[in-house]
């Protein structure tokens, strides 16, 4: 690219993600270590709510929470140093992460987004169907084309699940207004 | 003598066909999702919780210590077949075990590391059958103080030794630590941080922030960065000629034994698991290679047998505190934990007196489920490798199936459901910041009892903190504290010295 030989030199132009990737992430992890932070100062004034009743004679339920919301106050502090001073996490790998690309982050939303509505479709619509809509969305939202065929996975899955789990091993699965008079897929 | 009569009390029950079959199930299903890319032992048991939540005590115990041992099996092929490495404990095995497979020999590789874990697997069971009651004996003896201190070497290890950044491992303890004061406190009934939610009166689920973490959070994080196109696996040899031959064997033997004498004992202390037993074991079967030196690297089956044979009898080793002790020194050990905890049964010394039937029964079908994993899996390669070709689509979005359906299991909430996705989140966050997500679970499970110990040895001594230390245990405890830190920082130089000859080895033609 353009800048020529200058290492550690800020190259956001689509270049080598390796170069542009630490000024970028830097943000997020930042928050994060201050979330940790202000998670520990919140701890520490709430502790200080928890009602002691008056037969505790020693250690009452407020100290064990002062320690823990001094410790996540040190380390969220330590680890806002760390990252102001340029030493960022190492991401975790795996056989399926692929060092090189971004962060995907409509992915992650929508991946969010199909379980939350699993959540609230649970009750609507019934477990096999909800868990359906879990696969399904999960699966095309990670790439699986045609979406008919992840659809039908899902279906075929979530029944399955269904039978399994709700009809042989007793789990109470709602299986929902549509299949409500099936014998074999009550929990 | 007493043991063994137990241990056979214990084999008649498992030997009890139905039994068999659960004990089969286990492995067999423990090995699938272990070999599945992503998955290590942990994740593989709090997913498969609700398997086990319509079966009784001794069934369910079975069927667990199938899915444990299974998964740690399945590691190992997965690291051998595929590029990178999943579980931790098996990283070693995939430097070269990764390079005999892509030299054609990725036979020789599954086998040593599937009769090693074998060997080394039933050594390690031998040796907890006469370690635990010993332990468990002299454990009944152990004061609030002696476990307050031990439960501050586990929080120690798990938190700073573990992970490659100590602040890190440190917050995700602070974290789970945290969420284990949701609730209702156990010595005055007060509520603390429930946010006036019903919900949360209970407490957090264990099993929802361990599904949460290592399921949903895994799952979005590849999402965020997935290696999209085909899936790469070394095609394996086919026939059980290519599996050792002689100087396999020959070469082998001793790794395994020794694997098994540095994992059991480093798994027994709260050191950190399997994933220190397998470095130290590669690091010392590279010492003594002698002339072979030169293969570490390249692919030298002792680098595959010995750390192999130490991760399976770490394993084992993390059985006896936890077992003994209710002290749970590994992620993998504290959802067993809470799988204990969902029968009412509370690990710790008392144990193997009040629980004696199913604890015995439990170890028994430890060496019946050894036996079947080497017999099960050596054949049964090709499905395996057929599970590793799974599209990674489809294995995210079943594991995420599995996991919604593990907690909505726990009460049948979706309240539950939608506290597993902000875990979830929260997990995808660590994963991608480089915190380690395993501090996090034990610290949950422990805080609580660390809180339970602390306070009532205050109560006992009314408020005198040199309490806690002048007992010659606890003493002894600190001062381990103090030298662990220094050993650990000794070892992590020490693992990076290890990791060079990987980057230094020239890329197969």
């Amino acid at each position: 690219m353009s800048t020529p030989g200058a290492p550690g030199a800020p190259g956001h132009e689509g270049g080598p993600t390796a170069a542009a990737t630490p000024p970028r992430r830097r943000w997020g992890e930042l928050v994060l270590a201050g979330v940790i932070a202000a998670l520990g100062v919140y701890v520490l004034l709430a502790a200080g709510g928890i009602t002691v009743p008056g037969s505790t004679n020693t250690l009452g339920p407020r100290a064990f929470p002062y320690l823990v919301g001094a410790l996540l106050v040190a380390v969220g502090a330590a680890l806002v140093v760390l990252v102001l001073t340029g030493r960022a996490g190492q991401e975790e790998g795996g056989e399926d992460v692929d060092p090189t690309v971004r962060t995907d982050w409509l992915s992650v939303a929508l991946l969010v987004a199909a379980l939350v509505v699993h959540v609230f479709a649970i009750n609507v619509v019934g477990w096999p169907f909800a868990a359906a809509i879990l696969f399904a969305g999960a699966a095309v939202v990670l790439g699986a084309r045609p979406w008919w065929r992840a659809a039908l996975a899902g279906l075929v899955l979530g029944l399955l699940v269904q039978v399994v789990f709700g009809g042989l091993l007793g789990l109470s699965l709602p299986p929902g207004p549509l299949l409500e008079g099936v014998p074999f897929l009550r929990g | 003598m007493d043991n063994l009569t137990a241990l056979l009390e214990g084999f008649s029950t498992v030997l009890h066909p139905v039994y068999l079959l659960y004990a089969l199930f286990g492995v067999f299903v423990g090995t699938a999702v272990g070999v599945l890319p992503g998955i290590g032992p942990a994740m593989a048991i709090a997913l498969l919780l609700p398997l086990t939540y319509s079966l009784e005590p001794t069934a369910a115990l079975i069927v667990f210590a199938g899915i444990y041992y299974g998964g740690m099996y399945g590691g190992s092929t997965t690291s051998i077949l595929l590029n990178t490495p999943g579980e931790s404990a098996s990283i070693v095995t995939a430097i070269e075990g990764n390079r005999m497979a892509r030299a054609g020999r990725g036979a020789a590789a599954l086998a040593t590391a599937a009769i090693g874990s074998f060997v080394a697997g039933t050594l390690a069971t031998v040796a907890l059958t006469f370690l635990a009651p010993v332990v468990a004996r002299w454990a009944v003896r152990l004061g609030e103080p002696d476990y307050f201190a031990l439960m501050v070497v586990a929080f120690v290890t798990v938190g700073a030794l573990l992970g490659s950044s100590v602040p890190r491992g440190l917050a995700a303890l602070a974290l789970g630590l945290f969420l284990g004061l949701v609730g209702t406190d156990t010595l005055t009934g007060q509520q603390r941080f429930t946010f006036g939610v019903p919900n949360l009166a209970d407490g957090i689920d264990v099993v929802v922030v361990a599904v949460g973490l290592f399921a949903v959070g895994e799952a979005v994080y590849v999402g965020s960065r997935m290696r999209h196109g085909p899936v790469h696996v070394i095609p394996v040899e086919k026939g059980w000629r290519t599996w050792m031959k002689r100087d396999d064997w020959r070469r082998s033997w001793k790794p395994w034994l020794r694997g098994a004498a540095i994992g059991f004992p480093v798994g027994t202390i709260p050191a950190g698991g399997a994933d220190v037993a397998t470095f130290l074991s590669y690091a010392s079967e590279r010492r003594l290679a002698g002339p072979r030196r030169k293969e570490f690297g390249k692919g030298a089956i002792e680098g595959v047998a010995g750390p192999e044979a130490a991760n399976n009898a770490a394993a084992s080793g993390v059985l006896v505190p936890l077992l003994t002790l209710g002290l749970p020194t590994t992620a993998t050990a504290a959802i067993i934990i809470v799988a204990f905890q969902s029968y009412g049964i509370r690990p710790g010394p008392l144990l193997l007196q009040s629980e004696s039937a199913l604890v015995w029964a439990l170890i028994a079908s430890l060496y019946v489920g050894n036996l079947m994993l080497v017999v099960l899996n050596l054949p049964l390669v090709g499905m395996w490798v057929k599970v590793l070709r799974i599209p990674r689509h489809y294995l995210y979005a079943g594991i995420l199936l599995f996991g919604a359906l593990g907690s909505y299991a726990l009460n049948f909430s979706p309240v539950d459901v939608l506290l597993l996705v902000l875990i979830g989140l929260v997990g995808f966050f660590m994963r991608r910041y480089g915190y380690p997500v395993a501090p996090l679970v034990v610290g949950m499970i422990l805080g609580p009892m660390a809180e339970d110990r602390l306070r009532r040895s205050l109560a006992i001594s009314q408020g005198d903190l040199t309490y806690l230390v002048t007992s010659p245990f606890a003493a002894t405890a600190y001062a381990a504290i103090v030298l662990l830190l220094v050993a650990g920082l000794w070892l992590r130089r020490r693992e990076r010295a290890a990791e060079v000859p990987q980057e230094q080895s020239p890329e197969t033609p």
